[in-house]
């Protein structure tokens, strides 16, 4: 019949009931949660069409909402009855193999259910089919980190939530990093850089209690941190600096992302920092600054081919911003209501128009739309008010004087000064148009006899807002940006908390970041995230004091390396019993052996630049790019400062997993394929990185070649991987670059060739050609392994 | 003589565990303890249910797969034809049309359309070019492309063509991904999802491009979306190395490559001895895949091997990028098993607007494609390999009836019935579809872009409903919620 279990299994499973050690019948142990045993199985196989969405429905049959479900339907039957199963209709028709009965029916092209979830079902009517609203929508939990057996562990409030379920597993924690590894790992995390050696002999030389805390602080400190956390937050605005589609025209953008960065280096609160992304513009007497922030929703894509209907972008734009911010603030996809009534959440057609109403009175409208004038540097403190680097998209303009005369042409470029960027940003219409239900999602077919809606905020979310602060006590954006950080919302500092505990696990507590529906997966530990979720907010919305929580707990400290036991009892890692090896992201691939070869130039901010990339990159693009190399330093600034174009994104980033920055992207995926391996191995800009960081092995380790061979391996070690070598490393890689040098000692023209980047003398020691690329050889393999690219 | 590369995976794997774990079973108890998560909820937070997604061994993504289901093409060369032929120059001859040219069109017709351009003023413009029948199907063409003369029965002509999305942005982002917005993953990406390649040593998915200028939206248009990104399409550039960073470093030899690749394996099986993290396998992995590229590439793009014949069928010129060169690589690749190849040839456009008029600019454009088109199919049957590649040609949309009078004549983007054709992987030659006297809409064997996909998948092996990926909380798939197999043209 249906169940795919194998017969092995089926034997596997009778042992095993024998020996007590399943508990597939519920009945005799504690009773059945409807959100965490009962949900996950109606939401996949049934609300599909016994869910939310009334134009799907069938059979008149609703089996989300209790009331339904126990209510005879007009076919006489009642799909449950409480207390008695045998009565139910459901637990026939997930039980029989008859295809004219069966459910889900054969059409739904969905797997039958299982036997076990079957028997779950079966219980849980038994015990009197009781419903709860889904987890994502109830308040915030209020539970105290638990009681723990080894005391000792803990750090924090975090470690006691971990540990407690681990030794209900009877599983132990890992032991904590060695210091290497550890302030490897917080350096990439915080500031994605990587430890200095004079940072790291620091560390390892300080024995005092405190010398972690401190390390902390002094990276939280950092402006990078800045850098670092304000390129997660970027994906999510889907930020670039062209404006998509077929041209794919440049655009001035580079002020919202300096936004960004010093409202993190400011530790902003996230609601302020919320309220002003949203709805910076209506608020009171608006600063420049909280205009700027107001580009968040300016990053949307802008179709600049002819003959496009100007009215259709406006609608697919705004239903971005609706779709983004609910992708970002509540972990909700509400494009699904678009078209019709979610078919999992309950969020219906006009619901979401509701929402859609709240973006839809925008000024803008494709590549129009108001600005505002930033200069260099004004958003930005510290970042230098005018940087050698500007790129063609002409943030200068030569002035008046120089101008006047053609004959000093050549000269006028020394002359260029700069003139303020004009920076996209939202305002509301003075009198605002109609938002009419879209019939199918098509904007040439608004339901206007349904007559316009207001703007509204999801009726599923608490809590419930009537009155806005709008004329006739309309809602603005404003209201929907305080609503989203109202203390009774439990989605946003959910969704923000789990999300910011992502990029230090791998993983969520809930793992499916992107979706707190019913068809999300559930939290693995509910009551951490909510502590996680309330701690946030009593802390102030303060985003440094959420990071300096989680990297001082014990649960961060611990080894990455796999273990045996976990391999069968955890192999997911989902109890965190251990950390997790992350490939880094693509700008900190290239950050980090920026900071190996010492190359990098940490300036910050101003327009975005050009480091040098291959030719041909234009040829698949429409429009062929000007790409002018910046001058001098630029090239060496971090990756978020690249110029992005969203029809040729730099290829390095591509091929490292940066999404195309066209819509919302709140987690990169992280693949491992032949183009990373040929990028990191024959990229001109990595052999270039590699003969600094050869450069530095030689200069910082002086003395004859055979004589420090050793020391200097040691030494790229320590740049690369911050990190000494193990004796099997060593002796790999030293065999390895000896055999080199004796094969380019008798090709003099190669060793010149592969060492061409190699610094002369005095920025390096005047090395034979041959000795030159061989230390470029070793260096080359450090940047090109595996360890390098992976924060342990 | 050739290893199992999975079976020296497992092996690695299984000493390395050995080595850092010891040796051990997996016992009853894990099971016990397995089932225990699950009984305290534990499943629900689980891995998303992926009933119907491929199982993808992480160490070799795209190592080949089985398809579900019997598969008719293993490979599909998908000829892109940027901008939007004009069907009614070249497929679809309409002499009511030439014999009201001038005249407005009829109000009814035009009623509720959209187009990018015209005002509504427009006239209906009758073809210049001559007509005939070709073939025991009896398809009409134009006296512009001679050679598809000799396809006329090899193919599946698909006169009902229709789609939803009229600007050339969203309208290739709506062919490629079945939606008209960027995010969604293209359709190579999906079908190399689905299957992986045959190919070890070569992309999976392999872009190639000519004409005037790239295609418009770029990358998007053979993305991942959110698929994992092994799965996107690789550009292969027209001159110098195909891959971008092929090229060792200038005075690094295959010698001393092999040798830089054996450090680097070397410290990497260090880690992994080190950690048991199996994703340094996966790297280790891709480090072999690349070196083999650095061979496999060049040698795919070398075309000495080829014969003056079969270079003059497809009207290639050694050292010269163009259609016909790319067309005949795609033979090449589908020889070397690669499973989706898709050429970009622009510039379609033909508005009328200086250098895209339908005269000499269309002719141009036409003659860059029409020899080597017809020679594909051509070429792939007498090898035998036509009956597993899919070969597909067509534009994002076709060309209205009504002229628009830019610098000369041309016509506007047309949505609503438009000419593409396919050939091989199943696919029965013929006439499918037909459209009204004047070309306005379909009026028999209407084939939607979400019809289309619905129906490769199904050639590949796939049902097209059932090829899901789980991203914020839906199982999405290339054919949206949309999508009926064309059952009419399977062989």
């Amino acid at each position: 019949m249906t169940s795919p279990r194998t017969p092995k299994l089926q034997g596997l499973l009778a042992v095993l009931s024998t020996l007590g050690l399943l508990t597939a019948s519920h009945a005799a142990a504690e009773p059945l949660r409807f959100n965490r045993d009962i949900r996950p199985i109606l939401s996949n196989a049934c609300f599909r069409c016994h869910g939310p969405d009334d134009k799907k429905r069938e059979g008149g049959l609703r089996l989300d909402l209790r009331n339904a479900a126990i209510t005879e339907l007009k076919s006489g039957d009642t799909a449950i009855v409480p207390g008695k199963p045998d009565e139910s209709e459901l637990l026939k028709r997930v039980s029989t193999h008859d295809p004219d009965d069966m459910m889900p029916p054969p059409e739904a092209k969905k797997p039958a259910l299982t036997e076990q979830e079957v028997a779950t079902l079966r219980d849980w009517i038994t015990q009197g089919a009781s419903f709860e609203d889904h987890w994502a929508f109830l308040p915030l939990g209020n539970d105290a980190p638990p009681a723990v057996k080894n005391t000792a562990w803990p750090r924090n409030g975090i470690d006691q939530f971990i540990l407690a379920r681990l030794e209900k597993e009877g599983i132990a924690p890992s032991s904590e990093a060695d210091r290497h590894t550890l302030l490897r790992r917080v350096s990439l995390d915080l500031t994605g850089l990587l430890p200095t050696p004079s940072e790291l002999d620091a560390f390892l030389a300080d024995q005092s209690p405190d010398t972690w805390e401190k390390v902390v602080d002094r990276l939280l400190a950092s402006p990078h941190y800045g850098e670092r956390w304000g390129r997660h937050w970027l994906d999510q605005a889907r930020y670039a600096d062209s404006n998509g589609y077929s041209i794919d025209g440049e655009r001035v953008m580079w002020p919202f992302r300096d936004w960004v960065i010093n409202a993190l280096n400011n530790d902003a609160p996230f609601d302020q920092f919320t309220i002003e992304q949203l709805a910076g513009d209506l608020l009171p007497n608006p600063a420049k600054a909280q205009l700027a922030a107001t580009a968040f929703h300016r990053n949307t894509v802008i179709n600049d081919e002819g003959g496009v209907d100007a009215e259709q972008v406006r609608v697919e734009t705004s239903m971005d911003r609706a779709a983004t911010t609910s992708a970002v603030w509540l972990g909700l996809t509400v494009a699904c209501a678009q078209c019709h009534t979610h078919k999992y959440d309950p969020i219906t057609h006009k619901d979401y128009y509701g929402f859609h109403a709240f973006f839809n009175t925008a000024q803008d409208a494709n590549n129009k739309g108001p600005t505002v004038d930033i200069a260099r540097g004004e958003l930005l403190p510290g970042a230098p008010p005018e940087s050698a680097g500007t790129g063609p998209e002409a943030e200068t303009e030569p002035d008046t004087e120089a101008r006047a005369d053609p004959k000093t042409g050549a000269r006028a470029k020394a002359k260029m000064k700069p003139r303020p960027a004009a920076l996209m940003i939202m305002r509301e219409q003075p009198t605002p148009r109609d938002t009419f239900l879209l019939t199918r999602g098509d904007f040439t077919r608004p339901d206007t006899a349904a007559g316009p809606l207001l703007p509204a905020v999801l009726p599923a979310v608490p809590p419930k807002l009537e009155k806005g602060t709008g004329p006739d006590g309309r809602l603005t954006r404003l209201d929907l940006a305080k609503w989203l950080v109202s203390p009774e919302n439990p989605l946003t500092p959910r969704v923000t908390v789990n999300r910011i505990w992502m990029r230090y696990f791998g993983r969520g507590l809930v793992e499916t970041e992107d979706d707190f529906g019913t068809q999300g997966s559930a939290p693995t530990h509910p009551e951490l995230l909510d502590w996680l979720a309330r701690g946030f907010m009593d802390n102030g919305w303060s985003q440094k004091k959420l990071h300096r929580l989680i990297v001082t707990s014990a649960t961060y400290r611990q080894a990455s390396e796999i273990r045996p036991d976990l391999q069968e009892k955890d192999p997911r890692n989902l109890l965190l019993a251990r950390q997790e090896r992350l490939r880094v992201e693509a700008e900190i691939v290239r950050d980090a052996a920026l900071c190996s070869s010492g190359l990098l130039n940490p300036e910050m901010g101003g327009p975005s630049v050009r480091p040098p990339q291959p030719e041909g990159v234009y040829s698949f693009t429409q429009r062929a790019k000007k790409w002018e190399t910046s001058p001098g330093g630029q090239r060496y600034r971090r990756g978020l400062y690249t110029f992005l174009y969203r029809s040729a994104p730099y290829p390095l980033f591509g091929t490292f997993d940066a999404p195309d920055f066209s819509t919302v992207c709140t987690r990169r995926p992280r693949s491992d394929t032949p183009l990373q391996s040929l990028t990191l191995a024959n990229d001109p800009a990595f052999l270039d990185m590699a003969s600094k960081l050869a450069a530095r092995m030689a200069t910082e380790v002086p003395g004859a070649f055979d004589a420090v061979l050793d020391a200097r391996l040691k030494r790229g070690f320590l740049l690369t991987l911050s990190r000494n070598p193990s004796p099997g490393e060593l002796s790999a890689l030293r065999a390895y670059t000896a055999g080199a040098l004796t094969d380019f000692t008798g090709d003099e023209p190669a060793a010149r060739s592969l060492a061409k980047d190699f610094p002369p003398a005095p920025a390096a020691p005047a090395l034979p050609p041959a000795e030159a690329a061989a230390l470029v050889c070793a260096a080359r393999v450090l940047l090109n392994t595996d360890n390098f690219i992976t924060r342990e | 003589m050739k290893t199992n590369p999975q079976l020296q995976d497992a092996a690695l794997l299984e000493t390395t565990r050995r080595q850092f774990f010891g040796k051990c079973a997996v016992g009853i108890g894990a099971v016990a303890l397995n089932q225990l998560l699950a009984a305290d909820g534990f499943a629900a937070a689980q891995a998303p249910a992926r009933v119907n997604a491929p199982t993808i061994d992480p160490a070799h993504p795209m190592a080949a797969r089985r398809p579900p289901q019997a598969a008719k093409a293993k490979s599909v060369i998908y000829l892109f034809m940027a901008g939007g032929p004009s069907q009614l120059e070249l497929f679809d001859d309409k002499p009511k049309l030439r014999e009201l040219h001038g005249k407005t069109p009829p109000p009814s017709l035009m009623q509720g359309k959209r187009f990018a351009f015209l005002k509504g003023t427009e006239t209906l413009l009758g073809s210049e070019r001559e007509f005939a029948r070709y073939g025991e199907c009896g398809i009409t063409l134009s006296n512009l492309i001679p050679h598809h003369r000799k396809i006329a029965d090899e193919v599946c002509w698909l006169q009902g063509m229709t789609t939803d999305v009229f600007n050339h942005g969203p309208a290739k982002l709506f062919m490629n991904t079945g939606f008209q917005g960027p995010g969604r993953p293209s359709f190579g990406a999906w079908t190399t999802y689905g299957l992986g390649s045959a190919s070890s040593d070569l992309p999976g998915f392999v872009v190639l491009q000519s004409g005037p200028r790239g295609p418009r939206g770029g990358s998007v248009l053979w993305s991942s979306g959110f698929l994992p990104t092994s799965f996107q399409g690789v550009p292969f550039r027209g001159s110098g190395d195909p891959i971008l960073h092929l090229r060792s470093p200038d005075g690094m030899t295959r010698e001393r490559e092999r040798r830089f690749q054996d450090a680097v394996g070397a410290l990497n099986k260090d880690r992994l001895a080190a950690t048991g993290d199996p994703e340094i396998l996966t790297r280790l992995n891709a480090y072999e895949t690349a070196y083999r590229m650095q061979t496999s590439a060049p040698e795919l793009m070398d075309l000495k091997q080829e014969s003056q014949e079969t270079l003059d069928l497809y009207g290639v010129k050694p050292g010269q990028p163009s259609f016909a060169a790319n067309c005949l690589q795609a033979r090449r690749l589908v020889e070397r098993g690669v499973r989706f190849i898709q050429l970009y040839h622009t510039n379609w456009d033909s508005h009328g607007g200086p250098g895209e008029n339908l005269n000499a600019d269309f002719e141009k454009v036409v003659k860059d494609v029409d020899q080597a088109s017809a020679a594909l199919v051509l070429d792939l049957k007498r090898r035998g390999l036509l009956e597993d590649t899919l070969v597909i040609w067509g534009g994002e949309f076709g060309r209205t009836p009504m002229g628009e009078v830019r610098n000369s004549i041309g016509r506007d983007h047309h949505i609503d019935a438009f000419t593409m054709w396919m050939a091989g992987g199943g696919i029965k030659p013929g006439i499918h579809g037909a459209t009204d006297e004047l070309g306005f809409g379909v009026t028999e064997g209407k084939v939607h872009v979400h019809d289309l996909h619905a129906t490769i998948l199904n050639q590949l092996g796939f049902d097209h409903e059932k090829l899901t990926y789980r991203f914020q909380g839906r199982d999405f798939r290339l054919t949206d919620v949309h999508g009926q197999v064309v059952k009419d043209i399977l062989a």
